[in-house]
């Protein structure tokens, strides 16, 4: 150790002190032992005219010393080199030696190697000081994940985001949040002024767009997975609300679904969000295997007596309508269109989480009806059922499998998987005239529906989109109503959607840090707390791969502590931290589709 | 803050060698209150220890003349947002939904992370006070984890810069002022960047500004440059035989604890010290990577003799002051000690369960996980283009 040693010594003096010691001799024993090369360099020594008194400052003294490098080398010793190389046998052999014992190469490497070396050694005296690593390295570790980055989300590389209302007090949040969990983000604004610009990160992506403008909103959907809208009206005139809060959230929800139907055709109904066709209507021999039916939920003897009757029929007209009308005169009676359901082979209604319709006709309302149970033994089916009720002239309606409630209240919940048979039926019972012009004259015993297809609608595992709306409490009562009647119709219309959706009704929101209290997750407005912002968006993040967020609306604040004896329901309380994900089990127990 | 006062900031340097007297009043803006303040700033120079004595007298009752406009709590200034600590504080604060501002020098490649993330950046230079007043507008808590780079000489930014920071944040009505130091800076004044860290706590506890004072050990990522990465290129991996310990200690566990502490009243005007879980021998560090790597570094022992010597030598001049400086914590690694502190009642003051700190056995298994993995990546594909190529 003591050659090492005294070499190193050496070195530093040479670095420090370069007047009085103009030959400089670096030994790096590690490299020798390592089986490479060893570099005994010898720097040229320049002229000794230097003024030991006058000495200057580190950095000066380096580029002075790389100057003289420059120099072309004049001293003898390349000379002879070169001279007694030309004899011998290749020019290449001869280059390669001239590099070696080239003092402008050879000052070069002992620069490097010198520099290296006194990097770690006066690395050794340090403690508290770290090397500063390259910021770009250094973020892109961030980026990578790893230990770096505590807040790496396995998912949030391939994920685009798309945040409106990226400049209101949750949003900003919102951003800055998925930006660290290296999410790609779209932010759509109405102006992208300089001041909304700063604003946002630099690499978040700016769509100019807005909500209450369908046709803006295409390119802010494009490539999108995910949407979170945390935009709200700015004043309660009933335009603006109806505009952002209401008319909103449905453009929105529209032209994503619009976009993800067009990735569907694309693909040619192979992707995970193309629909599965349970029947066309497009043929007279596609009216196969449906069977009309009638009957009565009662018997009135009497008023059987004096009741029109009732009649219907499920024909394919000369326009190529399938058409299913009739008219239902006697009181408790109904008509039905019944199939029994078979559906591509490897296809399972589990896999779907609902029906969608398109129909037509005169805008009655109809009870679809699902019987599950097993094919061998058809017997033991249950009955299911959910209202639907259509518009006059063609529409598309959305039915959830989630609603569809059991007949006999003692049955167990819809499974999908089990369903074989749908029904369509028809009753004359809640049956509400349509509006407009058609109104005029209408029996409402008679209906007609013309049939264009029935699909089932993919699920999915994951929320497509975040609403944040509120809990009204908080905002003065003058307007509460005005302001809660548009939340609540931007709700609908995204329950409607057929998005995986995931409604948060955040109490009075406060602009404090996030992570600091127990928070209350609740359905019913049960809310008396506020809640800071960052725990508001902490919370959208969490959701978006989080499958039990999906198809969930609730209420959320900070922890309220009743006095004992007082409490009237049961608390969920679970304070956000970076270890534990708080969001799974407090949702898992709140019910979907309310 | 029209009216530019001199704050009376006496540096006197009395350096025998090198006559670097100064005498250099800084040209801020600060409350007339703050006239009382005294600093003095004695380098004795020569083979002694340089010794820093600052007295900064408390102001009689610091009168807020205007209430002026109430800022956020969130809004946060986080100066040395570059660095190994900052840029997890900056993280950190933008999670929990503080707004950052960051005050960076200006520079020509600017810090865009620190944009990407959802900062915004302000230039400014601690050496030059004039451009500090600015950045502290509207800004509700001061949180410093800067210190100078290791090239620059030491009394710029930590102490002439971290006075004016100070003297600022106290004019401008800065409501909460975190301050990180180093452990054992009371104990080791010969080493000047802890004898300027320990000056720097008196000043600001003489300030009378709402304060918090963090003392700090190591931090993990540092050993990542130091010992992770020269094992893993196979370049020999310098260490030193001192048998001195240091609990090394994640800094995104010190971002995590300082915002907790921030938010604590109870820990106002405090001094709390932050160290891992188990203090570490180079030595230790070294046989770790190693088991972690699966492969043997190629270790350069230099024995602490050599780097007292040096330092010794390097003070000899004044040119080399500033390696002498550097190479100043030889002197505390000669000293035997465990760089470490029982952190119990730390962990209780604060609410956090110990489990919840990394160790750094953790951190440097995901570390070599991590980048292992990625080597492989990496190799499999180079496979595959040579095949095709």
């Amino acid at each position: 150790m003591s050659t090492a040693t005294a070499a190193l010594t050496s070195t530093i003096f040479g670095n420090q002190n370069p007047c009085n010691r103009r030959w400089i001799k670096i030994s790096h024993p590690q490299v020798a032992k390592g089986g490479r090369r060893s570099f005994v360099t010898i720097a040229a020594a320049s002229s000794t005219g230097k003024d030991k008194k006058n000495q200057q400052k580190k950095k000066n003294k380096r580029k002075e010393v790389q100057e003289e490098e420059k120099v072309p080398p004049e001293n003898g010793e390349t000379g002879e080199v070169s001279t007694a190389t030309t004899t011998t046998t290749s020019v290449t052999a001869i280059k390669s030696r001239l590099d070696e014992v080239n003092p402008v190469g050879l000052g070069r490497k002992s620069r490097q190697i010198f520099d290296e070396v006194w990097r770690k050694f006066s690395g050794l005296g340090q403690i508290s000081r770290t090397t500063r690593t390259d910021d770009d390295e250094a973020a892109l570790l961030m980026r990578e994940g790893g230990p770096m980055c505590e807040f790496a989300i396995p998912g949030a590389q391939n994920t685009t985001v798309l945040v409106v209302g990226a400049t209101s007090r949750v949003g900003r949040i919102v951003v800055r949040k998925l930006m660290l969990r290296g999410y790609t983000v779209k932010a759509l604004v109405r102006k992208a002024e300089k001041e909304v610009v700063d604003m946002l990160p630099t690499s978040v992506e700016i769509v100019t767009g807005d909500v209450g403008e369908p046709s803006t909103l295409k390119a802010a959907v494009e490539g999108c997975n995910k949407i979170i809208y945390c935009a709200t009206a700015r004043s309660s005139i009933t335009g603006d609300l109806n505009r952002v809060d209401h008319l909103g959230v449905y453009n929105l929800t529209k032209a994503f679904q619009d976009y993800n139907n067009k990735l569907a055709q694309l693909r040619s109904g192979k992707s995970s969000k193309s629909k599965l066709l349970i029947s066309k209507f497009k043929s007279e021999d596609t009216l196969n295997g449906w069977e009309v039916r009638q009957g009565t939920y009662f018997q009135d003897v009497v008023a059987t007596k004096y009741d029109g009757g009732m009649d219907a029929k499920f024909e394919f007209t000369e326009e190529g309508d399938a058409v299913f009308s009739g008219y239902v005169f006697t009181r408790g009676g109904f008509v039905e269109l019944s199939k029994k359901l078979s559906l591509p082979l490897g296809c399972t209604l589990d896999r779907y989480e609902g029906l969608v319709f398109s129909v037509g006709g005169n805008g009655r309302s109809y009870v679809i009806i699902l019987e599950a149970g097993p094919l061998a033994d058809t017997s033991q089916s249950k009955m299911y059922f959910a209202r639907i009720s259509t518009k006059a002239g063609f529409c598309r309606v959305r039915v959830p499998f989630s609603s569809f409630r059991p007949v006999k209240p003692e049955d167990p919940p819809l499974d999908p998987f089990l369903v074989h048979t749908l029904t369509i039926r028809f009753e004359p019972r809640r049956q509400r005239p349509v509006e407009g012009p058609v109104a005029v004259k209408q029996d409402l015993r008679s209906f007609q529906l013309i049939l264009e297809y029935i699909k089932a609608l993919p699920t999915g595992q994951e929320t497509d989109f975040i609403l944040v709306s509120c809990t009204g409490s908080g905002i003065e009562s003058t307007r509460r109503e005005q302001v809660l009647k548009a939340k609540k119709a931007g709700e609908d219309s995204l329950r409607r959607s057929g998005l995986g959706y995931t409604i948060i009704r955040p109490g009075p929101l406060m602009e404090e840090p996030g992570g600091q209290r127990a928070l209350i997750f609740d359905q019913g407005n049960r809310i008396s707390q506020g809640i800071s912002c960052a725990d508001v968006a902490d919370i959208c993040v969490k959701a978006l791969h989080d499958s039990t967020a999906r198809n969930k609306s609730f209420d959320v604040c900070y922890e309220y502590v009743a006095e004992p004896g007082k409490e009237l329901y049961e608390l969920v309380a679970h304070l956000p931290d970076k270890a534990n994900n708080y969001l799974t089990p407090a949702l898992s127990v709140l019910e979907k589709n309310t | 803050m029209a009216s530019i006062l001199h704050a009376p900031l006496k540096l006197n340097l009395l350096h025998t060698h090198t006559s670097l007297f100064c005498r250099r009043p800084l040209a801020i803006s600060s409350p007339p209150h703050f006239h009382s303040s005294t600093l003095t700033l004695k380098l004795k120079g020569r083979g002694n220890a340089a010794t820093i004595t600052c007295n900064a007298q408390p102001a009689p009752a610091a009168v807020n003349l205007a209430p002026g406009t109430p800022v956020r709590p969130t809004s946060i200034l986080v100066v040395g947002a570059t660095g190994t600590l900052g840029r997890q504080i900056v993280r950190r604060a933008l999670d929990e939904g503080y707004d950052v501002r960051c005050l960076v020098r200006p520079r020509p490649a600017p810090a865009d992370f620190l944009r990407d993330w959802g900062a915004t950046v302000v230039n400014a230079d601690l050496s030059k006070p004039e451009t500090i007043p600015a950045t502290l507008v509207g800004v509700h808590t001061v949180i410093d984890c800067a210190t100078g780079r290791p090239e620059e000489p030491i009394k710029t930014v930590d102490w002439e810069g971290k006075v004016a920071l100070i003297q600022c944040a106290k004019a401008m009505g800065i409501q909460k002022f975190v301050f990180f130091s180093i452990h054992n800076c009371d104990k080791h004044p010969e080493v000047p960047l802890m004898e300027i860290k320990y000056c720097t706590e008196k000043f600001l506890r003489d300030s009378g500004l709402n304060h918090i004072v963090i003392r700090l050990c190591g931090f993990m990522q540092g050993l990542i440059g130091q010992y992770a990465v020269p094992i893993l290129e196979e370049k020999s991996v310098w260490g030193t035989d001192a048998p001195t310990r240091i609990a090394y200690m994640d800094t995104q566990d010190i971002a995590r604890l300082m915002f907790i502490a921030l938010r604590n009243e109870n820990i106002n005007g405090k001094l709390l010290t932050f160290a891992g879980p188990r203090a570490w021998t180079t030595q230790e560090v070294i046989t770790l990577c190693e088991r972690l790597a699966g492969q043997d570094a190629n270790v350069t022992t230099v024995p602490v003799s050599v780097l007292r010597f040096t330092r010794q030598l390097t003070r000899l001049f004044e040119w080399t002051s500033d390696v002498a400086d550097r190479l100043a914590f030889s002197e505390v690694l000669t000293s035997d000690t465990v760089f470490s502190v029982p952190m119990a009642e730390t962990y209780n003051l604060l609410g956090v369960d110990a489990k919840d700190i990394s160790s750094l056995e953790k951190y440097l298994q995901d570390y070599f996980t991590n980048i292992l993995k990625k080597l492989k990546d990496i190799k499999a594909q180079s496979k595959q283009t040579d095949i095709y190529f």
